[in-house]
């Protein structure tokens, strides 16, 4: 009881000036440090290194998380896992041969199978584990720094945001495209991808994905995949994007009557070269020279993004167009029709 | 494979958390007091169930510290009316190449802190490398508004833009004076570069005060692209400084992006309004000139020596001489060559001080306006005839 209000004090007079003694005695107690213990020791038994073929300077290592009692593993997919010899090792420094059994070309994820039966795992569901703010630590094996038994290296962050964006890996076109947590741990080094993202109580928030960039900033993202995608994933139940982005929203093309100058490939500005007689466009009022800001909810850099936003338009169903004209920003609503 | 040889790992030890936990106790603020209250009232209910236990300490303060999440909400909330999104249409294309691994910069969304009700918006200058000619702004209540750059400052990286349309009363955030901030108390980074319009968060710490000659704070917070422009704030949503790249090597536009997302993050407070006022008139802010070169002075070590004075510079219409022993710039002391440069970077151009100076024996002090540093005089051709190839016979 002294102890608590021996602290009490210290908390409630901290503040006011007893600042040198408060901070001594407050922190001296090395216990006080380990807030995170209770997480850390959750998350390390239920976190694997995996070790693969190198190729090139392409790093041959990597790390998992356990989601069955059955010896699944869940990881970021890579060239790693394509040799005879893929390899997890567990928190107790046990070695044992692993084979890919489904992969995910969008989220980059790979499910393992070991022949082992694994106790502590994390159980994937649906219900999301932390919001924005949140503290967060990130359990992996960035650089290959641990080996063996050696534990895994943990980082402490915050849950940056939930947010759904595309971004690309490295110069491919191959387009992450979905939701996922960004974290303010730095997770995008070599080895870091596949590793558990854990509340500062232990839950799985998701996992470290492989290493992307976003293409709004063109910078290396730190993130993680939420835990009810890998859900989805392990089931078997993930949609496939790859034959989702081919088909038309509603089956029909719309149009506007709207062309935009081609001057200058698809990165110009999408100013509009000429407007078809009789179109949605011309109706509304228009006209050629306009700058095309924003459609259907989207700024449009450029030119490829308006040919992107204008396929996400329906025929018959209103929505907003914004132009500058001068030094004005004007706004329309228009409704385009079927495209003939 | 840039990505091995680069120091992305941020260190979070123990002993960081140690001084969070005490700088947190240190302030008194009410958001802080509302924390602090959360968390007797957590002690309060954790006394019965710990009784048992040898140390319920370690309880209290850790649920203190598992509070820390709902002020950073908060002070992101807070600030969050004051932000713009700011997003800008056509340029003369990326620089070449990458700049710290980054292929194609400015692009996207970026984020701009509003500074007067009456619509000037200060973001960061790396935002606008492609010389965008359209620049629209997004206020928080969803309103798209056109924008034209006033005026760039070139030392402190920032980029002063004006909203074209009549808006009167835009939400200010309270600008903290570096004097009030100190190094190891929660730094927030906020920043709309994603593409969301809810805005990412890092959290970290003041790291250091007086940065890149005493114009910058740096934090450990993730600074990047995604929050260039973003405010840097503290545990109450206070703004301590807005995010810029920022290389106290370099004045090159796009250095200090090399040191995106590693710990090193920079914030340049706006609680200068002079800095501000000048932007206003649309004044671009230069870096000191001063216009001497000087060598180590050959005594006990203080001061520096003038070798030469550059012709119509700041240097010669204060008067300053060759063999003047200069000692001391504004409030500051020269000691030698190098905090001699750092000195006159401290100073913006066409800002006067007082240099203190050994002529002769006799101690004086002269005036002395920098300049913007101007290109290099050409040298007075010589010697040409003697080098010309002789015509041909």
């Amino acid at each position: 009881m002294n102890r608590i209000l021996a602290n009490l004090l210290c908390i409630v007079f901290g503040g006011i000036g007893l600042n040198a003694v408060s901070s001594e005695f407050c922190v001296a107690d090395e216990k006080l440090n380990g807030f995170l213990k209770k997480a850390v020791d959750y998350a390390l038994p239920r976190t694997v290194k995996i070790f693969g073929a190198s190729v090139g300077r392409i790093e041959g290592y990597g790390t998992g998380i356990l989601v069955s009692d059955e010896g699944h593993v869940v990881t970021g997919n890579g060239v790693f896992l394509n040799g005879f010899n893929t390899r997890v090792v567990l928190n107790d420094g046990t070695t044992l041969p692993a084979s890919v059994i489904r992969r995910d070309p969008s989220l980059q994820l790979a499910l393992l199978k070991i022949k082992a039966s694994t106790p502590d795992f994390f159980q994937l569901d649906e219900k999301p584990a932390a919001q924005k703010g949140d503290w967060v630590i990130a359990v992996s094996n960035s650089f290959k720094v641990a080996e063996r038994t050696e534990p895994l290296s943990v980082t402490l962050g915050v849950l940056s945001l939930e947010t759904h964006l595309t971004a690309k890996r490295r110069r491919d076109e191959i387009l992450y495209d979905g939701d996922l947590y960004l974290i303010d741990c730095i997770t995008s080094n070599p080895g870091s991808a596949g590793g558990a993202v854990v509340t500062a109580d232990g839950k799985l928030v998701g996992m470290i994905g492989k290493l992307i960039e976003s293409t709004e900033t063109n910078t290396r993202m730190n993130y993680a995949v939420p835990k009810n995608l890998l859900a989805k994933f392990l089931a078997g139940t993930l949609p496939d994007k790859t034959v989702e982005s081919t088909s038309e929203p509603s089956g029909k093309p719309a149009e506007l009557g709207i062309r935009l100058f081609a001057l200058g490939g698809r990165k110009s500005p999408a100013f509009v070269d000429r407007v078809q007689r009789g179109s949605p466009a011309a109706k509304v009022g228009i006209r050629s020279d306009d700058l095309v800001v924003t459609l259907n909810g989207k700024t449009l850099a450029n030119s490829a993004d308006f040919d992107v936003a204008a396929k996400s338009l329906v025929p018959g169903k209103m929505t907003v167009i914004v132009v500058k004209r001068r030094n004005k920003l004007l706004r329309f609503e228009i409704t385009p029709i079927e495209k003939k | 494979m840039a990505s091995s040889s680069r120091p992305y790992h941020r260190s979070r030890n123990p002993t960081f958390k140690v001084v969070k936990m005490r700088k947190w106790k240190m302030t008194s603020s009410p958001f802080l007091c509302l924390l602090l209250v959360g968390s007797l009232i957590l002690l309060s209910t954790y006394e019965n169930d710990l009784s048992g236990q040898d140390d319920p300490t370690d309880v209290d303060l850790s649920a203190g510290i598992l509070l820390a999440p709902k002020a950073f909400r908060a002070a992101a909330a807070k600030v969050l009316p004051s932000l713009v999104t700011i997003d800008s249409f056509g340029g003369v294309g990326a620089v070449q190449g990458r700049i710290g691994g980054i292929r194609r910069q400015g692009e996207g969304s970026t984020t701009g802190i509003i500074v007067s009700k009456d619509g000037y918006v200060v973001t960061s200058s790396f935002n606008f490398i492609q010389k965008p000619p359209i620049i629209t702004l997004t206020t928080s209540d969803g309103k798209k508004h056109l924008a034209k750059p006033v005026a760039n400052d070139n030392t402190r990286k920032l980029t002063l833009l004006k909203i074209e349309s009549e808006v009167e009363s835009l939400p200010v955030p309270v600008f903290l004076a570096p004097a009030d901030v100190e190094v190891g108390q929660w730094a927030i980074s906020v920043g709309i570069g994603f593409g969301d319009a809810n805005p990412a968060i890092s959290a970290g710490i003041v790291s250091a005060k007086n940065r890149a000659f005493g114009r910058a704070i740096q934090t450990d917070a993730n600074i990047s692209p995604a929050n260039y422009g973003g405010p840097l704030l503290d545990i109450q949503g206070r703004v301590i400084g807005v995010c810029v790249p920022l290389n106290p090597k370099s004045t090159s536009l796009a250095s200090g992006v090399e040191w995106y997302d590693s710990g090193i993050g920079f914030a340049i407070p706006l609680n200068d309004r002079s800095i501000l006022e000048a932007l206003k008139k649309g004044k671009d802010i230069y870096p000191a000139f001063l216009g001497v070169q000087a060598k180590p002075a050959k005594l006990d070590g203080s001061g520096v020596k003038v070798v030469k004075i550059v012709n119509g510079s700041p240097a010669e219409k204060a008067g300053l001489n060759k063999d003047d022993l200069l000692l001391q710039i504004g409030d500051f002391p020269v000691q030698d060559m190098t905090q001699f440069k750092t000195l006159i970077g401290r100073f913006d151009a066409e800002q006067s001080t007082e240099i203190r100076l050994l002529r002769d024996q006799k101690e004086q002090t002269v005036e002395v306006t920098f300049s913007k540093p101007g290109p290099l005089p050409k040298k007075p051709v010589t010697g040409a005839k003697s080098k010309s190839v002789p015509d041909k016979k």
